[in-house]
């Protein structure tokens, strides 16, 4: 822990003038009703304030849902989703943004969420995993997943969902090329690469069968 | 990591008014979050600098275009006219990382980020960029290290946007004390030439507001050797950019990445190209000006062939 009283006061002397002016700023006077434009209202509020290191309070948009924490500062994003909204989809594997155990959806777009903080990802829309199948329908690429038989610990899967849901967004029909490179991000330990790029095109309604060659192993030799 | 408060700065000059001395600018966070992590810096306040209006910009111009600090590299990448204009700035961006790292990522902070020699990043090791005695990578594993360098330190500039930039001649915008100072690429590498301690020539304090990059009536190439296909930092990288004047080079610029701990360029092998028709030989002999004078170790030998391979092929690039 950071000896907070020393540099607390070190901070507020160094602050003055926007510190002032944003407590001038009192309650929220806001007459939205979506929380999420509550969140964005607050983190507005917030913009200049000095928050941490103790808990505050954070509003995390969840798979659609407005979900209210307390977390530090320090709290990535990965951390806040697995312990405190307790949604353990995305995986802790590196903790350095080398793996993509973590990938989720930011606005849409894959992100490693051990490299964000969970405050920074306030407004937001967040996807995870478990966000993916609806009323209990896998979606497509999970579907897929579990036609090509493509993972073998799992530990990997989760990121590599997101990242191909991502990707088929972007491009309904990619290649096996345009696969790959979505997903040079994330990484199997089990080598279950093959069986992944297939899935991911038969998610895109190519029909694959097992003989669909996505390595071109001649190339490699 | 260690606890720490966080504020977002409106303006650059409140930017510039939070950051005390234990306090650090956040962008994207894929560096500074890690040497957090792995306890190599402990700031106690972390000022995000992403929502300072205006810095998140891409400007087009006709003489320049003028990226913020905060555009990700994403958005570099993705941009079609940045593609068509400065292909080896599009080049650059596309083999920074992953696609989740370059949707966060920026360019301020690509340029600014620490270097990634393996001692300097190990929290138990104590080398000289960390103010220790001695640079363990020389006598150590040095595969990953520098052929040019003008101090002890062989740690080298792993930013692919910087190589890129150098050789687009951009101007990079920083913002220190009162005053905005226009720095070439090369002013913004130039300390951690002579100073083992430096990642570059950013003061404690000093912003990176913008990135201009002049249009010119030519055409620029970027390429990159690593041991992975993809996802992988750069054994070598080059660019180059060239106007031509009836199919001969009037002006160009050529620039090697980690061989130093600067993009690395060499005049006279710039001079070299002048008046002349790009071809094979001639990029041979271009190579020999840059590679003239490199120090391998006893790992990093192979880097001499890569880089004079990678020369020629990026200055055959430019001829389309
Ligand atoms: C696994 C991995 C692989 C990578 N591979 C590559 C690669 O191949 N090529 C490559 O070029 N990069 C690579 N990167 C680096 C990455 O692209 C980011 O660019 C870099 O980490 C920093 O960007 P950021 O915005 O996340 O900066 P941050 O981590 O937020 O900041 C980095 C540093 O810059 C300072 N800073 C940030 N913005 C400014 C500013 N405007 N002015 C002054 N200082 C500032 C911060 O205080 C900090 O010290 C890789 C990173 C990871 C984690
Ligand atoms: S190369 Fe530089 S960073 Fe690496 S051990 Fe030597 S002094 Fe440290
Ligand atoms: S756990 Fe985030 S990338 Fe590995
Ligand atoms: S299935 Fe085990 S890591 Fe991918």
């Amino acid at each position: 822990m950071m000896d907070s009283k020393s540099s607390g006061n070190d901070l507020l002397s160094l602050t003055r003038r926007n510190f002032l002016k944003t407590l001038g700023t009192t309650a929220v006077g806001t007459a939205a009703t979506q929380v999420e434009s509550v969140a964005a209202e607050l983190q507005k509020l917030n913009a200049e304030t000095i928050v941490g290191p103790a808990p505050i309070p954070i509003v995390l948009q969840v798979n659609g849902q407005a979900i209210s924490i307390e977390v530090e500062p320090r709290v990535t994003l990965l951390d806040a989703l697995r312990n405190h909204v307790h949604l353990t989809g995305a995986k802790e594997v590196c903790d350095r943004g080398t793996c993509g155990a973590c990938t989720v959806l930011l606005d849409g777009q894959p992100i490693y969420a051990c490299m964000m903080l969970a405050l920074e990802a306030q407004g937001h829309a967040i996807t995870t995993v478990e966000g993916l199948a609806h009323e209990g329908q896998l979606n497509p690429v999970q579907q897929a997943f579990v036609e090509c038989d493509a993972m073998m610990c799992g530990y990997c899967t989760p990121g590599f969902l997101l990242s191909i849901t991502a990707l088929l967004k972007r491009r309904p029909h990619p290649d096996a090329d345009e696969v790959k490179h979505a997903c040079a991000g994330n990484l199997c330990r089990c080598g279950t690469h093959p069986r992944i790029i297939q899935a991911a095109l038969k998610a895109s309604g190519v029909s694959v069968t097992s003989q669909t060659e996505v390595i071109r192993y001649a190339d490699l030799a | 990591m260690k606890a720490f408060q966080y504020v977002t700065a409106q303006s650059v000059d409140s930017a510039r008014d939070w950051l005390g001395p234990r306090a650090s600018y956040l962008a994207g966070g894929n560096d500074l979050l890690a040497r957090m992590k792995e306890y190599l810096a402990d700031p106690d306040l972390l000022v995000n600098v992403k929502s300072i209006p205006g810095l998140a910009d891409i400007e087009p111009g006709d003489g320049h275009w003028t990226l913020g600090a905060q555009v990700t590299i994403a958005r570099i990448e993705q941009d079609p006219q940045i593609r068509k204009l400065f292909p080896a700035l599009h080049e650059a961006a596309a083999e920074v990382g992953s696609l989740q790292i370059r949707n966060v990522a920026t360019l301020g902070g690509n340029l600014a980020q620490h270097s990634r020699c393996w001692y300097y990043r190990h929290r138990d090791v104590v080398c000289l960029k960390k103010k220790g005695p001695t640079c363990f990578a020389r006598l150590g594993e040095n595969k990953f290290h520098s052929l040019f360098t003008g101090n002890p330190c062989i740690s080298t500039v792993v930013s692919n946007l910087s190589i890129a930039l150098a050789a687009l001649g951009a101007v990079v915008l920083v913002q220190q004390g009162k005053q905005t100072v226009r720095w070439s690429i090369a002013d913004l590498y130039a300390k951690a030439w002579d100073n083992p301690i430096a990642h570059h020539s950013l003061a404690h304090g000093d912003l990176i507001l913008k990135v201009e990059i002049p249009v010119e009536p030519g055409r620029s190439a970027y390429g990159q050797i690593s041991e992975k296909g993809a996802f992988d930092w750069a054994l070598v990288s080059c660019a180059a950019a060239a106007v031509f004047d009836d199919g001969r080079v009037k002006q160009a610029r050529i620039v090697l990445g980690a061989v130093a701990p600067v993009p690395y360029q060499v005049e006279a092998a710039n001079d070299l190209l002048k008046g002349k028709k790009i071809d094979e030989p001639l990029a041979a002999r271009a190579a020999d000006r840059l590679l003239a004078g490199a120090e391998p170790l006893e790992h990093n030998g192979y880097k001499i062939p890569m880089a004079r391979a990678l020369i020629q092929r990026t200055l055959l690039k430019l001829m389309g």
